[in-house]
C-alpha cells in the first residue's frame, strides 16, 4: 500500500477549530459591547501603556479646566468688585467737586461729607468681598482683610498679608490669581481709603477740598490700572481654555485610535467567524457518519 | 509428491491465520475510540516449504504476530510538545489572572486612582482653605492607597492559589510515575516470556503523555522498559521503580519540591509545574516588588512634599502617607493615609492658611523622576506593559504550540489510528480468504470421498 495514510480522526482538529472560532467570536462580541479593542493589557501591551499615559494626560487637562473655571470665577468676582469700587470712587469725585463749590452752605457740605462717609463704608464692604468662603483681597490670610480702625489715619486697618497664590493651568504654566488688598486699597500713595478719609476731613473742615478730590482721582486711576491684572488673567484663561479644549480633543481622538474598536471590521469579523463556525459545525455533524461498514452487504 | 492430506493441512493453516487476522480487526474496531490505542496489523508469513525430490511445495501460512503500528520518535516529539504546552498553559492562565488588576477600564486600577489624586490636588490649589476640597484630597489619597492594597493582596492570593496547584501537580505526578512503574513491570513480565505487550505500551504512552503535561520528562529506553528523568537528571521512574516527589513549605510560605531529599524547584522549567513555578516564584514576586517600589516611592515623595509646607493651622506639615518600610517590602499592601484630619494637608508654603504654594510641590510629584528616572505614571505604564506582554507573548506561543501538537497528533493518528474504512475492507478480505480456504477443504474432502469410493460398486 503506497498511498499516504490519512488521519482517520478529524474530530479533535474540528473541535479545536470550533473552540478557536468561538473564542474569536467572544473577543468580537466583547469589542462590540465595549466599543474598545483593548479590553485587557494583553490585547495590545504597548497600546495599553500608551493608553495609561493618555488617560493621565486627559485627567490632567480636565483638572486644569476645572481649576481654570474656579479661578475664573474668582478673577471675575474681583474684577466686578473693582468695577463697583471705580463707580463708587467716581461718585466720591463728583461729590467732592460739588463740595468744593464755594456757594454750598456748611450744612449742605456736611451732608455731602456724610454721603462720602457712606461711600467709605461701601468701599470697606467691597474690599472685604469673598469668593467660595475666602476673602479675595486678603493676600493668603484667612482673616477679614480690611477693618474700620479710627486710630489709623486712613480710618481702615489692613489685616491681610502681601502673599499671592498661583494656580497651574497647564504643564509648566501657572497663573497668579490674586493681588493682596494692600496693593489695591492701601498703597502708600495714593491710597483709596486714605484719599476718602482725606476727602471727608476736607469736606468737614472746608479746607483743601480740591487737593482731596485730586487724591481720590489718583486712587481712582490706580484701581482702574489694577483691574488690568484681573482682565489679563481672565484673557489668559480664555486662551488656555481654548488651547486645552483642542488638546483634549486630540487626546481623546488619540485614545480612540489606540483603544477604540473599528466597528466595521469587528462586525465583519463576527460575520466571518459565525460563518466559519457554522461550516465547522456542519463538518462535525457530517463526518464519521459514513464509512465502508455502511455498504457491507447484510448477512 | 503432493497429497490431499497436504492440501487439507495447508487449508487449515489458512483458516487459522485468517481467523487470527480477523481478531486484529475485531480489536481495532473495538478500540476505535480508545485514547492512545495503536492499531494492530496481522503479520502473515509463509510456513517453510517442504522439499520433496525435485519439488518444493508450500506448506501454508502462519500468523506470526499481531503488530502494533507505532512511531516511537513521533511519540517523543508529542511528549516534548506536551511539556511545552503544559508550561505555557499554566503560565498564561496565571498571568491572565494577574493582568485583571491592571485593567484601566475598571476605573479602580492604580493608574486611574493616581490621576484622580493629582486631580484632587489640582482642585485644592484653587481653594486651599476649603475643608470639603481638602477632604476630597484625603479621599483620593485613600483610594490610591486602597488600589495599591487591593492589587498587591490579590496578587498575593493568586500566588497562594498557584502554590496549591503546585502541590496538586506534584500529587498527580506521583500517581502517574507509580502507574508507569507498574506498567513497566507488566511489560517486562510479558516480554520476558516472548509475549506481545503492545496493549501495555499504549497505556504507558498515554501515562507518559499525561506526565509530560505536568513536568519536564526525558526518556531513557532500554530493551524492555523505559526510565524517566527530569531534564536536569532527577530520576522519576527507573525501570520498575518510581521515585516520588515531596513538597515542603519554605520560610516564605511556598511549597518547594524535593526529589530524594534534594530541592529541585528551580530546575523545573517545563510542563504545568514549570509554568506554575515561573508564575509563583518569578512573575508575581517581580510584580509585587515593582508595586512596592512604586508605592514606597510615591509615599516618600508625597511625605517629603507635605513636610515642606504648612497645614491649615500654620503648623509644619507631617506625613501624608504612613511611611513605607525602609526595605520597601510590603509597601504596596500596607500603603495607608497617615492623617484623617483634612486640615493637616500642607497646602501652604508660608504658614498662612490661604496660601496654596505647597500644593504645587505635591503636584510636582507627577513629573518627578521617582524610580530609575521614570515618573510614577511612566513606571506604572511600563509595569502594565510587562504584564500585558507576558500574557500576549505567552498566548501566541501557546497557540503555536497547540498547532504543533495538533499536527503531531494528526500525524500519530495517521500512522497508528484505526480507520473504520480500512477495517471494513480488511474484514471483507479476511472473510473472503477464509471462505476460499474453506472451499478448498470442501473440495479436498470431496476428492477424498471420490478416492474412498473408488472400487466400491454401488
Amino acid at each position: 500500500m503506497s498511498a499516504i495514510r490519512v488521519n482517520p480522526y478529524p474530530t479533535p482538529d474540528l473541535l479545536a477549530a470550533l473552540a478557536e472560532s468561538q473564542q474569536q467570536q467572544q473577543t468580537d462580541l466583547l469589542q462590540l459591547a465595549t466599543g474598545r479593542k483593548i479590553n485587557q493589557p494583553s490585547d495590545d501591551p504597548a497600546g495599553t501603556a500608551q493608553l495609561i499615559q493618555n488617560l493621565d494626560q486627559q485627567s490632567q487637562a480636565d483638572s486644569y479646566q476645572r481649576s481654570m473655571s474656579s479661578v475664573n470665577g474668582e478673577l471675575s468676582t474681583a474684577d466686578s468688585t473693582l468695577n463697583s469700587v471705580v463707580t463708587v470712587l467716581q461718585r466720591a469725585i463728583s461729590l467732592g467737586t460739588e463740595g468744593a463749590n464755594g456757594t454750598l452752605s456748611d450744612a449742605d457740605r456736611l451732608s455731602v461729607a456724610s454721603e462720602v462717609q457712606g461711600i467709605q463704608a461701601q468701599l470697606l464692604s467691597l474690599a472685604n468681598t469673598s469668593y467660595q468662603g475666602h476673602y479675595i483681597f486678603s493676600g493668603t490670610a484667612q482673616t477679614q482683610p480690611f477693618v474700620a480702625d479710627s486710630t489709623q489715619p486712613s480710618g481702615v486697618r489692613y489685616d491681610g498679608n502681601t502673599d499671592v497664590n498661583s494656580v497651574s493651568i497647564g504643564n509648566g504654566y501657572s497663573l497668579q490669581v490674586n493681588l493682596p488688598g494692600s496693593q489695591i486699597f492701601s498703597t502708600p500713595s495714593p491710597s483709596v481709603f486714605q484719599s476718602i478719609q482725606d476727602l471727608i476731613n476736607a469736606l468737614q473742615s472746608n479746607t483743601n477740598i480740591g487737593t482731596a478730590v485730586n487724591e481720590v482721582s489718583v486712587a481712582y486711576s490706580h484701581v482702574n490700572a489694577v483691574r488690568v491684572f484681573y482682565g489679563n488673567g481672565m484673557n489668559q484663561i480664555t486662551d488656555q481654555q481654548t488651547n486645552l479644549n483642542s488638546v483634549s480633543v486630540n487626546l481623546s481622538s488619540q485614545e480612540n485610535t489606540i483603544a477604540g474598536a473599528d466597528l466595521a471590521t469587528v462586525i465583519s469579523n463576527l460575520v466571518n467567524s459565525q460563518t466559519s463556525r457554522q461550516a465547522t459545525l456542519q463538518a462535525i455533524g457530517q463526518t464519521s457518519q459514513l464509512n465502508l461498514f455502511n455498504y457491507l452487504p447484510p448477512q | 509428491m503432493s497429497s490431499l492430506i497436504g492440501t487439507l493441512s495447508i487449508s487449515l493453516t489458512a483458516l487459522a491465520a485468517e481467523q487470527g487476522a480477523l481478531e486484529a480487526t475485531a480489536n481495532n474496531v473495538a478500540n476505535v475510540n480508545t485514547p492512545g490505542y495503536s492499531r494492530l496489523v496481522p503479520v502473515l508469513v509463509e510456513t517453510p516449504p517442504a522439499v520433496v525430490n525435485s519439488l518444493t511445495l508450500g506448506t501454508g501460512v502462519s500468523l506470526a504476530r499481531l503488530q502494533s503500528v507505532r512511531d516511537p520518535i513521533l511519540q517523543l516529539r508529542i511528549q516534548e510538545e506536551t511539556q511545552q504546552q503544559g508550561q505555557l498553559n499554566a503560565f498564561v492562565t496565571g498571568m491572565q489572572q494577574a493582568q485583571v488588576m491592571f485593567n484601566s477600564s475598571s476605573g479602580g486600577d492604580i493608574g486611574t486612582q493616581l490621576s484622580n489624586f493629582f486631580s484632587s490636588l489640582s482642585q485644592l490649589s484653587t481653594n486651599p482653605t476649603d475643608l470639603a476640597t481638602r477632604q476630597t484630597v484625603l479621599t483620593a489619597a485613600g483610594n490610591l492607597a486602597n488600589s495599591f492594597n487591593n492589587t498587591a493582596n490579590t496578587l498575593t492570593t493568586q500566588r497562594a492559589n498557584v502554590d496549591l496547584e503546585v502541590v496538586q501537580a506534584v500529587q498527580q505526578i506521583n500517581t502517574l510515575t507509580t502507574q508507569i512503574a507498574q506498567v513497566n513491570t507488566q511489560i517486562n513480565a510479558l516480554q520476558n516470556v516472548g509475549r506481545d505487550a503492545s496493549a501495555f505500551i499504549d497505556q504507558r504512552d498515554v501515562l507518559v503523555g499525561q506526565l509530560s503535561s505536568l513536568i519536564d520528562v526525558q526518556q531513557i529506553k532500554s530493551d524492555s522498559s523505559i526510565s524517566l528523568t527530569t531534564s536536569s537528571g532527577t530520576a522519576l521512574v527507573a525501570d520498575q521503580q518510581a521515585f516520588t516527589l515531596t513538597t515542603q513549605q519554605d520560610a516564605s510560605g511556598v511549597q518547594h519540591i524535593f526529589a530524594q531529599g534534594q530541592d529541585i524547584t528551580s530546575q523545573l522549567s517545563s510542563g504545568q509545574l514549570g509554568g506554575l513555578i515561573q508564575v509563583r516564584d518569578q512573575k508575581i514576586p517581580a510584580l509585587l516588588t515593582s508595586l512596592d517600589t512604586l508605592a514606597a516611592g510615591l509615599a516618600n515623595a508625597f511625605n517629603t512634599a507635605n513636610q515642606a509646607g504648612f497645614d491649615l493651622n500654620g503648623n509644619p506639615g507631617g506625613n501624608l502617607f504612613t511611611p513605607p518600610p525602609a526595605s520597601g517590602q510590603g509597601a504596596a499592601s500596607s500603603m495607608a493615609v497617615a492623617i484623617t484630619d483634612p486640615s493637616l494637608i500642607a497646602a501652604s508654603s508660608d504658614g498662612t492658611p490661604g496660601s496654596n504654594g505647597n500644593v504645587s510641590a505635591l503636584l510636582a510629584v507627577h513629573d518627578q523622576p521617582l524610580i530609575a528616572g521614570q515618573t510614577p505614571t511612566d513606571y506604572y505604564a511600563n509595569l502594565v506593559f510587562g504584564v500585558g506582554s507576558d500574557v500576549s507573548n505567552g498566548s501566541a506561543e501557546l497557540s503555536a504550540s497547540q498547532l504543533i501538537l495538533q499536527q503531531l497528533q494528526d500525524q500519530r493518528a495517521s500512522i497508528s489510528g484505526v480507520s473504520l474504512d480500512e477495517e471494513a475492507a480488511n474484514l471483507i478480505q479476511y472473510q473472503r480468504a477464509y471462505e476460499a480456504a474453506a472451499r478448498v477443504v470442501d473440495t479436498a474432502s470431496q476428492m477424498f470421498a471420490t478416492l474412498i469410493n473408488m472400487g466400491v460398486t454401488p
